[in-house]
């Protein structure tokens, strides 16, 4: 009896998540789920759309999360058919935990600095941010954005006291600009591609200089194991290709090349 | 088989935790800093907790007013509410762009966001309902007719209060404050929006967990597990009311 009902749960078990996993329903149609960076949300949301509709048939299934999350969850679950990072480190860490093919880097990014509209800490450079009083927000040390931004300051020469003004260590850049537009604190450094056109009433952006400043490479690729490699390399092609970036130009995202 | 479904993510943990870095990840600065600072905020907010919940108690069982079962619905709202949404909604009452942490911030300079103040108001916050049901639960128990002859025969409202009602209560109110105080010493999300993570000053436990997890995940597991420990001890303690009927 026991034992019946334990194969019934795992049965069902392991029916949701192979559901959720090739999806389907209609005959015909094909789910490709999609880890991308939280940074790349608007563009790949997008980009989504436009292959779908560029491949009848297919539709594409987003999760946005830090680089670095995603990873973990693709090296234990194993539920994603493409990875896109916001780093070359956390795919290399795919890579070699879970193996990937067709990689290819497709877009950079670099940082800038966010403060909100009125501006309260009088930020004008990077320089502003070692001021003694200054409330920075950083992502924490592990997610790719926050490494870049204490990169930046360490270019600066500015590390040791910009470090001490920072007031939390965010999960990702999302969370900094929900910290910057709600006014709860001073300034923050993230990707000049999270400055989308919903978010630029409510923040001034402050470009770091280019000396100073890291630029961000991010791959694409096939994560072995997928259902579906077909839909999955032409998803990569489709990213790497002129439509998809030019919509990334137009989220704040410069040419990989 | 429902209690292999609570144990399987424990096992999960207790497989991949590290265990031969145990000691080095737990006596580490930060662990210890987030240990220290883990028991201090939900120390606070179970304090907080008692101090606003047992008035607001004796108040639900004991007095009839309009709006009455509003009230309590508004009491019990942040144990099913998303943490994140407490946490949103403390940063639009209290921020420093909030409903009412504008007004400290101009009046007085006041900033909450970013202070161990806040992590204890949103850890209070959640935990906060806890206290109050099991509090209102033991006041209803209470048989009338003790408190009933203690006035009779001339006990005055406090004297009634603290040598007959909280005696009686005494072990509801312990184990509301206990299971408040678990709460409080878990609660990530709310902190998270909330407080922010800063180490020494807002990284309690959950969040030095959540922290840990970006850099070193298995390492994560023995600090998630540290947690586990306690929640469970809590429980031990409270075994003889929980979980005998």
């Amino acid at each position: 009896m026991r034992r019946s009902a334990t194969a019934t749960f795992l049965a069902v078990a392991l029916l949701a998540t192979g559901c959720s996993r090739a999806d389907g329903g209609a005959p015909g149609t094909s789910t490709l789920t999609v880890f991308a960076a939280s940074s790349l949300t608007g563009a790949f949301t997008q980009i989504g759309k436009d292959f779908e509709a560029a491949n009848p048939g297919t539709h594409v299934a987003f999760s946005f999360g830090p680089s670095d999350g995603l990873a973990q969850q693709i090296e234990s679950e194993g539920t994603a058919d493409v990875f896109a990072s916001a780093s070359g480190t956390w795919m290399d860490d795919v890579a070699t935990k879970v193996g990937v093919t067709d990689r290819a880097d497709f877009a950079k990014n670099r940082l800038v600095i966010i403060t909100p509209p009125s501006d309260p800490a009088n930020v004008r450079s990077l320089a502003d941010l070692a001021r003694p009083g200054v409330q920075v927000v950083l992502a924490a040390a592990g997610v790719p954005v926050g490494d870049y931004a204490r990169q930046v300051l360490t270019n600066a020469g500015i590390a040791k006291q910009v470090l001490s003004n920072v007031v939390s260590n965010e999960q990702d850049d999302a969370a900094l600009v929900a910290k910057i537009t709600s006014g709860e604190a001073d300034a923050a450094l993230v990707y000049s591609s999270d400055v989308t056109s919903a978010v630029s009433t409510d923040v001034k952006a402050i470009p770091i200089p280019d000396p100073v400043n890291v630029i961000a490479t991010y791959p694409i690729a096939v994560v072995h194991g997928t259902s579906q490699p077909d839909v999955a390399q032409a998803f990569v092609a489709y990213v790497t290709g002129p439509a998809a970036q030019a919509t990334l130009a137009s989220f704040g995202f410069l040419p990989p090349g | 088989m429902g209690a292999a479904f609570v144990a399987l993510p424990l096992v999960g943990l207790l497989a991949r935790a590290p265990w031969s870095r145990a000691a080095a990840i737990l006596s580490s600065d930060s662990s210890r800093t987030a240990f220290r600072l883990s028991l201090e905020v939900s120390g606070l907010a179970a304090a907080l907790d008692l101090t606003l919940g047992l008035p607001l108690a004796w108040v639900l069982a004991r007095k009839a007013f309009p709006g009455r079962t509003f009230v309590r619905g508004l009491v019990v709202l942040p144990l099913v509410m998303p943490p994140v949404v407490a946490g949103v909604a403390l940063l639009a009452a209290l921020g420093r762009r909030g409903l009412v942490g504008a007004w400290l911030d101009r009046a007085f300079g006041l900033q909450l966001t970013f202070t161990t103040g806040a992590a204890v108001l949103a850890t209070a916050l959640v935990s906060f309902p806890l206290v109050v049901l099991a509090a209102e639960a033991g006041l209803r128990s209470i048989d009338a007719r003790l408190e009933q002859a203690a006035s009779f025969l001339g006990a005055s409202r406090w004297y009634l209060m603290r040598r007959v009602t909280l005696p009686l209560l005494g072990p509801q109110i312990a184990a509301g404050a206990a299971l408040a105080w678990a709460r409080a010493l878990g609660e990530f999300g709310a902190t998270l929006m909330f407080a922010g993570n800063l180490r020494g000053r807002t990284q309690t436990l959950p969040l030095a967990v959540f922290e840990l997890s970006q850099t070193d995940p298995r390492g994560a597991t023995v600090l998630a597990l540290a947690l586990v420990a306690v929640s469970l001890a809590v429980i031990v303690a409270l075994r003889r009311r929980l979980l005998t009927p």
